[in-house]
């Protein structure tokens, strides 16, 4: 079903690495939480009243793990809503909020959705509970056993097949890493500040051959949050509406066998072609392309999945498309993750919030020109010897766009 | 640091009991055949529970693998780096994580033959590891 829903509003708090040496403050996850709910308020000119009786989507946090979340931010907000969704889809959790903000909408329930996520990872020595032990039970059992180091050894075995398998090359990789950079240089919020070139990308320490230091994101503090509304009371709240045209999702997706499946093809074929559906566009429309980009591989397989190239041509498609802010597809036009930050759990609001910025022309001196349709892609939480469980896509206009 | 190893469920008590005794066994499933790494409730192709532990080869080959320089992460192997970590698609179907024992990280290769071999690391846990099948032509 085609989603009928508006976004009305969006925040996102400064990245920060909370280093106190350096004079930065180390906010707690419930400071970023209500900042970024105060910015996307203050952004649709709604208030906390707004809400009651109204929908709340938590996003879970890993830094400091609560388990029962979702009420606690209800509480810690003083928010009084008849439905309170919890997501836990780690990198694709922003779409996924947007789409259980669309499902309660679209289903009645509720007519305003307000969408919250941060994660505090560098405040975590402040907190009588740390990081709460590992996110998935098979990786305690059969990974980290064997001396697997997270999502970088992971990347490792994938990046390599795909070279292997494809013929992608580190200079197509490093084009990513360094397009990203030139972008983070025109975003403040941002958390890197100095241009990177090929050379550095190559250069930096192999730390999961062939994963580089400059194939990795860095983690920050941060949050983002974002109100959905339905179509008839958006008109009421802003002049500036975010039509959501499609929102797609796919969870644990095996691409052939489940025993041996293609570890380089994620669920976003199957999200993308729902969300594309729904919006009865194709990927030519799209404006710019934010995708989830913790690895630059994981960006080549996410514009594959996504139809912008076939399965396997994403290094060459990258080698020969203009991904800068003015080019043929305006990529991580904030820098994206790996040079904004990634804000742990809430990474996936990263690609997100920047669409929604976009397609409102609030980009500034990274504002693509006539930016009507824009694509935001999330993926998390990853599988044993897979990759990403959690996929979806979600495609927004702005008000010039029809849909 | 101590290494972690892995916890010993219900669920799992079979492969490891086998594993201390250097046996190499998967679930496999009655109703459709499939075999399955790690171990499920149910059988991830069918939804079956008829799972039965069955003794297998042990043997497969190198899908792909990374080597590891930096241990940060899970610091327990700080002092091995570097190392290679393979994927294994073994002869029965499923992939499994292990190192390739007695054999330069140079040499692995996406494709080499390899065999189970079983490292004792506690009185409870022998970690299935491998290492290169010299009785196959690569």
């Amino acid at each position: 079903m085609k989603p009928r829903a508006v976004i009305v509003g969006y925040g996102e708090t400064p990245f920060s690495r909370g280093r106190k040496e350096r004079g930065e403050e180390q906010l707690t996850l419930e400071e970023y939480i209500a900042w970024c709910a105060d910015l996307a308020l203050e952004s649709a000119g709604l208030t906390k009243g707004d809400f009651d009786g109204q929908g709340l989507v938590v996003n879970g946090a890993q830094y400091p793990h609560s388990e029962l979340w979702s009420c606690e931010v209800a509480q810690n907000l003083g928010l009084t809503v008849k439905r309170l969704v919890r997501v836990d889809n780690g990198g694709e959790s922003a779409v996924s909020s947007l789409g259980r903000a669309c499902d309660l909408i679209n289903s009645g329930a509720v007519d305003r959705v307000l969408c919250v996520s941060a994660d505090a990872p560098m405040s975590v020595s402040s907190h009588p509970y740390p990081y709460f032990g590992e996110p998935y039970v098979y990786g305690r059992d059969y990974e980290d056993p064997y001396g697997m180091q997270g999502p970088k050894a992971v990347f490792g075995f994938i990046m390599r097949k795909h070279m292997e398998l494809y013929g992608t090359t580190l200079e197509q990789t490093g084009k990513i890493a360094v397009v990203s950079r030139s972008h983070a240089l025109l975003n403040p919020n941002a958390y890197f500040k100095e241009p990177i070139s090929i050379r550095d990308y190559l250069d930096s320490p192999v730390l999961s051959d062939p994963i580089r230091l400059l194939d990795n994101v860095m983690l920050v503090n941060g949050g983002q949050a974002f109100i959905v509304t339905s179509v008839e009371s958006a008109k009421k709240i802003t002049d500036n509406p975010v039509s959501v045209l499609g929102v797609g999702e796919c969870y644990n997706y095996y691409q052939g066998s489940r025993s041996r499946p293609d570890v380089t093809s994620t669920g976003i074929s199957a999200a993308s072609r729902e969300a594309f559906q729904q919006a009865g566009l194709a990927p030519r429309d799209i404006d710019c392309f934010q995708p989830y980009d913790d690895f630059p591989i994981a960006v080549i397989m996410q514009l594959e999945d996504a139809g912008f190239c076939k399965k396997g041509a994403g290094g060459k498609f990258v080698e020969e498309t203009d991904l800068t802010i003015g080019g043929d597809l305006p990529l991580s036009t904030g820098g994206g993750q790996l040079s904004a930050g990634q804000p742990g759990l809430s990474g996936g609001h990263v690609p997100f919030i920047e669409c929604v910025r976009q397609v409102r022309g609030e980009g500034g001196r990274r504002q693509v020109r006539g930016a009507r349709i824009g694509m935001a892609a999330g993926i998390g939480g990853l599988s044993y010897i897979r990759n990403l469980e959690n996929t979806g896509v979600a495609i927004l206009g702005s008000r010039d766009a029809s849909g | 640091m101590e290494k972690p190893l892995p916890t010993v469920s219900h669920l799992s008590e079979p492969f490891w009991g086998a594993a201390r005794e250097h046996r190499f066994v998967l679930q496999r499933c009655d109703e459709c055949g499939a075999y399955q790494w790690y171990p499920k409730a149910w059988c991830a192709d069918c939804g079956s529970r008829k799972l039965r532990w069955k003794e297998v080869t042990g043997r497969g080959t190198v899908y792909s693998y990374t080597i590891i320089n930096h241990a940060k992460a899970n610091p327990a192997f700080t002092g091995e780096v570097p190392y290679a970590i393979a994927v294994v698609e073994l002869q029965e179907g499923p992939r499994m994580y292990g190192r390739i024992k007695d054999c330069p990280i140079e040499e692995i290769a996406t494709g080499m033959k390899v065999r189970v071999v079983f490292e004792d690391l506690s009185e409870e846990i022998s970690l299935p590891q491998f290492t290169r099948d010299r009785s196959v032509g690569r």
